[in-house]
């Protein structure tokens, strides 16, 4: 046998101080077998060798500092060797994740947290960070649902969703949990994204870690040389030709309105004439295509300019950026200032650090809010216009109607798009200071301070020459916001009898939010120049409110590691809650979480090719609170009469309170592995979750005739499950480098329970209810009707059920779900789920001497869509509005009965194609290649001032492969929240942008 | 102090602690009149649509629901899910739990009784005059007579119509036991309800039940309370003499761009069109709202030669159609001998409600519930069902001589039967639009007969109505349970005759 030898080691960081509880792990190349040891108080290890016969490899890494690898050939067996190791101070490593809290080594984290590092998301010219996100992690959900510029965008972690309660994570930025929205953070500023997943991950922040958590840290500057970086992009946005609706032309539309009128007259009777304008159709050609009157191509620029210096005892970094992205709707487009300061200092050799970070924003939304979702959205106005009428006449006139006979008249949208103005002014300033005080050996104090300010104007003018009453209206708002969050936690870290390392975390939060706003509108103005209430002279609206929430809090977490690979963790968090009943004003969120580092067992020496495998368990308890800020409170609102011919104030209870409104819990399972081989050049990440979400808030309605229509409770209970799974491979790694990353995940649930009468239903109107909530099914099945083609001839007429005495040959039939021979509301059933079997994402980077390219592709697969945006929209067969091109192949006589598809035109028989119904589904499907980049580094000379240069191009939404055919598969009516996805109602378009950028490092 | 969590809103009052003060139910009370004008925003579809008076102009090219649902109603083709029916069923409930509220508050609080008595009484005429509505129109109802403070109280079963009735009656008489005479100053009151309101309101009550004598007895006791006919009944209507010594009750608007007190009727009724001006004087598209309650040939004939009702009720808008069915007004013209210009066409439309505002979509007309006319009408008809012809002819002439300026058309004969087919009649005209003619045509039992005889000629003049509309038997009297409040609440059985 081997002799073994003993190696002595002395860990100390760049001053020269020891450095206590260093992980030391040593391998042996060729037999693979394995040793591991902790660094003592005075920075010493030891570990004895498997045996004196190389390669050796050491890996020394600590909390904070960069791992560092040493190798031996062999070891002297004859005496003892010895290590000196200095570890350099790190800000970030890759071996150490964020987590609440804290930070912690990657390997030692029990929960299931993905960390992301901006910098390899940097290259996208997009301005929200959550669009670099897209296809990135498995089990978290990025969907944009509009192309509405700095809007739009949804996440959705592990399928979390309540009824009503929102599915947006809790953003903590810096630590601080932000109250506000997210989309005017600069993706600039943001060095990490670290999503918590799982209970004990995200237990720390307790009542609002139910849908995740998304912890993002901001840049600092790093020791190093100061330098000044400037990157920017320059893109043109275009609507993407697929999925663009493909209406009539003017000379179809003539034609249609023919045969329409021939029809009538035909099956009918109708003894009316047609209109003028629609004989002779071949007079007409294209005609306006509204699609294209009301869209454009536009420009998007962005540019950001950061300056970083750090020494040893202070470090600063300040990036400033600006965007401007003018919208492919006409006139609309938003601009982004953002400037970020973060200063860092260490006083008393590190014992004291002290930072501030501040980050002001200010944005200019122009028009950039006008509903395009839904009623009055961009596809009704398309089909509300003829294309026998041009936007602008000969005389560069705007006609007010744009409706030829037999439409509807509406107000000529391009009027409507190019002469209302409505612009939001949204100040930010998130501003953060936190002190570490490490006053004894293992103990730190730590605090944070921080507040999130917003303040946001709204100024609406719609001017007299789009009214149809020939009166303008204005309306003039503010928002005003404030919140405040303190928090303070000691922090112990020590190791006992060598194998026992314990890291202990108490401390207490408060937070509060508080706003203001206020709204006044007017009308009755002179003329159209002034656009400002000041020269209203009728004010018809005013109004302020106010309203705040406020948490109070204590947390306590237990680290626990033995012999470095026995891991185990317990979390709690006690949140205290305006929003809740009295009766329930507490919740306690605790968790729990183990782990096994089972490669550095002596059995796994066997198997010399795994570097790293983990499991881990968890389980805990996790809420949700996103339920307004009184329900619990009764409200009385004002309600007011005449008496005397005079106004008498009123008032009257407008919402029910509930004061035994109680915490909506979230319980979950987490089993997961972590696998490293070949030399970590493939890593493996697998999760398996399970969710128990009870106590569900929701308005839930009651009858009507007890006054009001919903009282917010607890109404129920929902089962969530899933599967991820994580592949990152470094393929080759010679000339050519080729880095993949692949994820997947599986995510189902089931409504479990639910109060009487077991169901929730959208609304009650049958064209626009669209799903039921309902016990023993999935979140927003689709619910309506079964289409089941045209009736055929009198024979199946006679045969089949019918709706009423509208059903006639060539008309639609649908059905008969409960068998009685009617077609009517008893005959809805669930006809789809938008719920996919799977979402994927798959990145690709590969770099060949100067050149770099990157692929990054997201998909869904399985999820149907509902499209009521075609068929309640652009298919409605009574002649009033425009149409797609396919429903020139409709049903005419038996003789003729086109497609089969798109029923016949006679008058009362066509509204129940505009019911909810089977045919309105479609297979929502895609692989979306979100981003292309084509990059170069321009060789420099040494002296220059410029320090690197790289150019690229870059491709946002290169293509989507789907069969789907409308504009976006990502659409979503509301969110992704449980009862929304999968509609389309159509919305802003999400273009495909096409941009060039540059990327430069001064010294 | 309120710990750090305890917050409630600041920019509204709470409902634990308000209900205090005599200024604090009074503004509840005030509320409690609100949902009056939402239910008036659905009753004209089914008081008056529904019936003989009233039709709609058909829109061709909009089959959306919004049109569909409301035709239905006129068509009685209407079903469990029509939200405009539903909505009726909503707005009395809204306005009976207002009233709850206030009921359940005032006992417990230091008022004094005087201001009790208005406070409760007005209440209790609220909530009888609202279980009225919905006993009438959807037979036996949940009886809703406490506050729901809890999801769990909210489900309430039908009670039968008699359980309804008994309490409609108890609130009636309470609310005239504990209520005012009308306080009238410059001939006008303030348009509250009164004691002489909760009288009509149960007159009303038992001459649905046919307890003639108890209704002419209140009708009577109306006398001594300063009501009276106003000499011209154009007047009756204008926004100069609101709530008048003609007005028994009425539901209150006023116009204005600030105090969201308006109504907009007018507006409704008159053919849809991009410009409104012609008919009222400013500039308005209604052709989202317009185009409803449209006053039928029937209706029209119903007149007799002389009768300035006529006049005052209906007026004619002409113009042209164009093929989106949008009518182009050129002039507003008279009924009183109307023939259309040529190549124009000539729509009927209420004219009650029309009177000079200041900004388009917003008028000052308040809606008549009970008025003098009604009572001296519904007195003639108590009287004649037991046999007093004689006595009727004086409240029935008096009606008529100021309908036609002079007593040459009053009537003179006693036969009952006679008698009971003019009292309704006068009844139709004189109270034409003021959503009474359906609940007349079932009260006397008229209406499967009228209205199935009106539905024939409809439809010979109508091709767009199919075979379904105007089957009109008994169970179409009544209005079916909304779908939405049976589904939450398994226990609410449906009507005859309604998809289950």
């Amino acid at each position: 046998q081997e002799r073994k030898t003993m190696i002595r080691g002395l860990v100390e960081n760049e001053n020269g101080q020891a450095l206590e509880g260093v992980s030391v792990d040593l391998r042996n190349e060729s037999t693979g077998a394995k040793r591991s040891a902790l660094t003592n108080k005075a920075g010493v290890f030891m570990i004895e060798t498997p045996g004196a016969t190389g390669p050796y490899m050491f890996r020394i890494s600590h909390l904070g500092y960069v791992t560092q690898t040493l190798h031996k050939e062999s070891l002297d067996p004859q005496k003892e060797e010895a290590l000196y190791v200095v570890l350099k101070a790190s800000s970030t490593s890759l071996d150490e994740v964020v987590v609440s809290y804290g930070r912690q080594q990657r390997r030692d984290v029990t929960g299931a947290i993905v960390q992301l590092d901006a910098a390899g998301v940097r290259d996208m010219p997009v301005n929200q960070f959550a669009q670099q996100l897209q296809g990135k992690i498995a089990g978290v959900q990025v969907g944009q649902n509009n192309g509405q510029p700095g809007r739009g965008m949804e996440f959705r972690i592990r399928g979390a969703a309540s009824l009503s309660s929102g599915n947006q994570p809790l953003f903590v930025i810096d630590g601080i949990p932000v109250t506000g929205s997210i989309n005017n953070i600069n993706p600039a500023e943001i060095e990490t994204f670290t999503v918590l997943k799982d209970a004990s991950a995200s237990s720390l922040y307790g009542s609002r870690a139910a849908n995740g958590v998304v912890l993002i840290t901001t840049r600092h500057a790093r020791p190093g040389d100061p330098k000044i970086e400037f990157n920017t992009f320059y893109g043109v946005q275009v609507i993407p030709q697929q999925g663009r609706p493909r209406m009539m032309t003017a000379r179809e539309f003539a034609e249609f309105q023919n045969e329409y009128y021939e029809d009538r007259v035909k099956y009918e009777g109708y003894t009316g004439e047609l209109a003028e304008e629609y004989r002779n159709p071949e007079r007409y050609g294209e005609g306006t295509n509204w699609f294209n009157a009301l869209t454009r191509a536009a420009p998007v620029q962005n540019y950001d300019l950061t300056f970083s210096s750090a020494t040893e005892r202070s470090s600063s970094a300040v990036i400033v950026g600006y965007q401007d992205q003018q919208g492919v709707i006409l006139n609309t487009g938003t601009k982004l200032f953002t400037l970020r300061l973060n200063q860092d200092f260490n006083f008393s050799d590190n014992k004291l650090k002290i930072g501030f970070g501040l980050a002001p924003s200010y944005r200019i939304d122009h028009n950039n809010r006008l509903g395009t979702q839904g009623v009055n959205g961009l596809m009704e106005k398309i089909v509300e216009a003829s294309p026998l009428i041009a936007p602008v006449d000969e005389n560069g006139d705007m006609p007010l109607y744009v409706n030829s006979p037999g439409m509807v008249a509406n107000v000529n949208p391009y009027a409507q798009f190019t002469q209302r103005k409505d612009d939001y002014k949204t100040t930010r300033l998130l501003g953060n200071t936190y002190l570490h005080y490490n006053f004894l050996d293992g103990l730190t104090l730590k605090t944070n301070l921080a507040v999130d300010k917003g303040a946001e104007t709204r100024n609406y003018f719609s001017p007299a020459s789009i009214s149809t009453a020939g009166v303008a209206t204005g309306l003039s708002s503010s928002v005003d916001n404030y919140s405040w969050t303190a928090e303070a936690t000691l922090n112990y870290v020590k190791t006992f009898a060598r194998d026992h390392y314990v890291e202990a975390l108490a401390g207490y939060s408060v937070q509060k939010f508080e706003q203001e706003s206020n709204t006044v509108s007017g009308t009755n103005f002179p003329g159209d120049d002034v656009e400002w209430l000041s020269a209203a002279t009728s004010i018809t609206d005013g109004s302020s409110n106010t309203t705040a929430y406020s948490l109070l809090s204590a947390i306590a977490r237990l680290n626990y590691s033995f012999k470095d690979r026995y891991l185990l963790s317990v979390a709690v968090r006690r949140d205290g809650s305006s929003r809740f009943g009295s009766a329930r004003k507490y919740g306690n969120f605790p968790s729990v979480s183990a782990g096994w580092i089972i490669s550095s067992e002596k059995f796994m020496e066997k198997l010399p090719f795994v570097d790293f495998l983990k499991i881990r368990a968890s389980y805990g308890i996790t809420g949700n609170n996103n339920i307004g800020n009184y329900p619990s409170i009764p409200g009385i609102a004002p309600s007011n009469y005449v008496f005397n011919g005079e106004l008498v104030p009123g008032l009257a209870i407008s919402r029910l309170g509930n004061s035994e409104l109680a915490w909506e819990r979230n319980k979950q399972l987490d089993i997961g592995f972590e696998l490293a081989v070949l030399d970590n050049r493939l890593s493996f990440t697998y999760d398996y979750y399970h969710k128990i979400s009870d106590g569900l808030i929701q308005d839930r309605p009651i009858p009507r005739a007890s006054g009001f229509t919903t009282i917010t409770s607890n109404v129920g209970e929902i089962e969530l499950w899933g599967h991820e799974l994580a592949l990152n491979a470094n393929i080759i790694d010679r000339k050519l480098k080729w880095d993949a990353s692949f994820n997947i995940s599986f995510d189902r649930n089931k409504i479990k329970a639910l109060v009487a009468p077991g169901f929730f239903r959208r609304n009650n109107t049958v064209s626009s209810d669209y799903y039921r909530n309902q016990v023993g099914h999935a979140l927003g099945e689709f619910y309506g009707f079964v289409f089941e083609g045209l009736y055929k001839d009198e024979e199946d007429l006679k045969n089949s059920a019918r709706w009423g005495d509208n059903s006639d040959v060539g008309t639609i039939k649908m059905r008969d779900v409960v068998p009685d021979g009617v077609i009517d509301n008893n005959d809805r059933t669930f006809i789809g789920d938008p719920n996919p079997d799977f979402l994927y994402g798959f990145t690709n980077n590969l770099r060949y001497k100067r050149f770099d390219f990157s692929i990054s592709v997201a998909g869904s697969v399985g999820g149907q869509i509902l499209n009521p945006s075609k068929w309640a929209y652009l298919t409605n067969l009574d002649g009033a509005r425009m149409l797609l091109a396919a429903v020139k192949d409709r049903w005419r006589s038996p003789e003729d009965p086109g497609s089969g598809i798109y029923p016949r035109t006679k008058t009362g028989t066509t509204a129940i194609g505009r019911y909810v119904n089977s045919q309105w589904l479609e297979d929502g499907s895609y692989l979306s290649a979100k981003n292309i980049t084509l990059g170069y580094t321009i060789p420099l000379g040494s002296n220059l001032l410029l320090r690197g240069l790289r150019v690229y191009g870059s491709v946002q939404h290169a293509f989507i492969i789907t069969g789907y055919s409308g504009i976006n598969p990502e659409i979503s009516l509301d969110g992704l929240n449980g009862t929304s996805i999968g509609i389309d109602e159509n919305a802003y378009p999400v273009p495909r942008t096409f941009a060039l950028g540059l990327t430069a490092t001064f010294k | 102090k309120k710990s750090f969590i305890e917050l409630a809103p600041e920019d509204q009052v709470s409902g634990a602690t308000f209900y205090k003060t005599e200024a604090q139910f009074r503004q509840a009370l005030a509320g409690a009149y609100v949902p009056l004008r939402d239910l008036l925003d659905n009753d004209f579809y089914t008081g008056e649509m529904r019936s003989d008076n009233t039709h709609y102009e058909f829109y061709q090219i909009n089959r959306g629901t919004a049109y569909t649902y409301r035709e239905n109603i006129a068509d009685f083709t209407d079903d469990p899910t029509n939200s405009y029916t539903n909505a009726i069923y909503f707005h009395c409930y809204t306005g009976i739990a207002r009233v709850n509220t206030i009921l359940g508050h005032i006992d417990g609080a230091s008022l004094s009784e005087t201001a009790k008595d208005d406070i409760a009484g007005q209440a209790k005429f609220l909530r009888a005059f609202n279980y009225f509505k919905l006993v009438r129109y959807f037979g036996g109802v949940p009886l809703f007579l406490e506050e729901v403070t809890t999801a769990d109280e909210a489900f309430l079963p039908r009670a039968t119509a008699e359980e309804v009735y008994a309490q409609i009656i108890a609130d009636a008489q309470d609310a005239i036991a504990r209520l005012e005479a009308p306080a009238f100053s410059n001939d006008q009151q303030p348009g509250q309800a009164t004691k002489g309101a909760a009288a009509m309101l149960l007159a009303e009550v038992y001459m649905t039940q046919k307890k003639y004598a108890e209704a002419e007895a209140l009708l009577l006791s109306l006398n001594g309370m300063g009501y009276d006919l106003l000499p011209d009944y154009a007047d009756v209507f204008s926004t100069a003499h609101k709530n008048s010594r003609e007005s028994i009750f009425e539901v209150q608007y006023m116009q204005g761009l600030q105090e969201g007190q308006q109504s907009n009727f007018i507006y409704r009724f008159i053919p849809r069109t991009s410009n409104t001006t012609v008919l009222t004087g400013l500039r308005y598209n209604n052709s989202s709202i317009g185009g409803w309650n449209t006053p039928t040939q029937d209706m029209i004939n119903a007149y007799e030669a002389g009768d300035t009702r006529l006049d005052a009720s209906i007026g004619m808008a002409e113009g042209t159609y164009n093929t989106s069915n949008m009518f182009t007004l050129s002039a507003n013209k008279s009924i009183i001998g109307y023939t259309p210009e040529p190549g124009k066409t000539g729509v009927p439309y209420i004219k009650k409600y029309l009177h000079p505002h200041t900004d388009p979509n917003n008028t000052d007309d308040n809606w008549p519930i009970y008025r003098y006319a009604d009572a001296l009408l519904l007195l003639a008809e108590a009287q004649n069902e037991q046999g007093k012809g004689g006595a009727a002819l004086a409240p029935l002439n008096r009606v008529r001589a100021r309908a036609f300026g002079n007593n040459d058309h009053d009537i003179v004969t006693t036969d009952q039967a006679a008698l009971r087919d003019i009292i309704a009649h006068e009844r139709r005209v004189e109270l034409a639009f003021e959503n009474h003619r359906w609940h007349d045509l079932v009260r006397t039992g008229k209406a499967i007969e009228v209205m199935n005889a009106y539905g024939a000629a409809l439809k010979q003049q109508y091709d767009y109505l199919s075979p379904s509309t105007y089957q009109v038997n008994a169970n179409r009297l009544l209005l079916p349970i909304p779908q939405s409040e049976r589904e939450l609440n398994p226990d609410l059985t449906q009507n005859d005759g309604y998809p289950q």
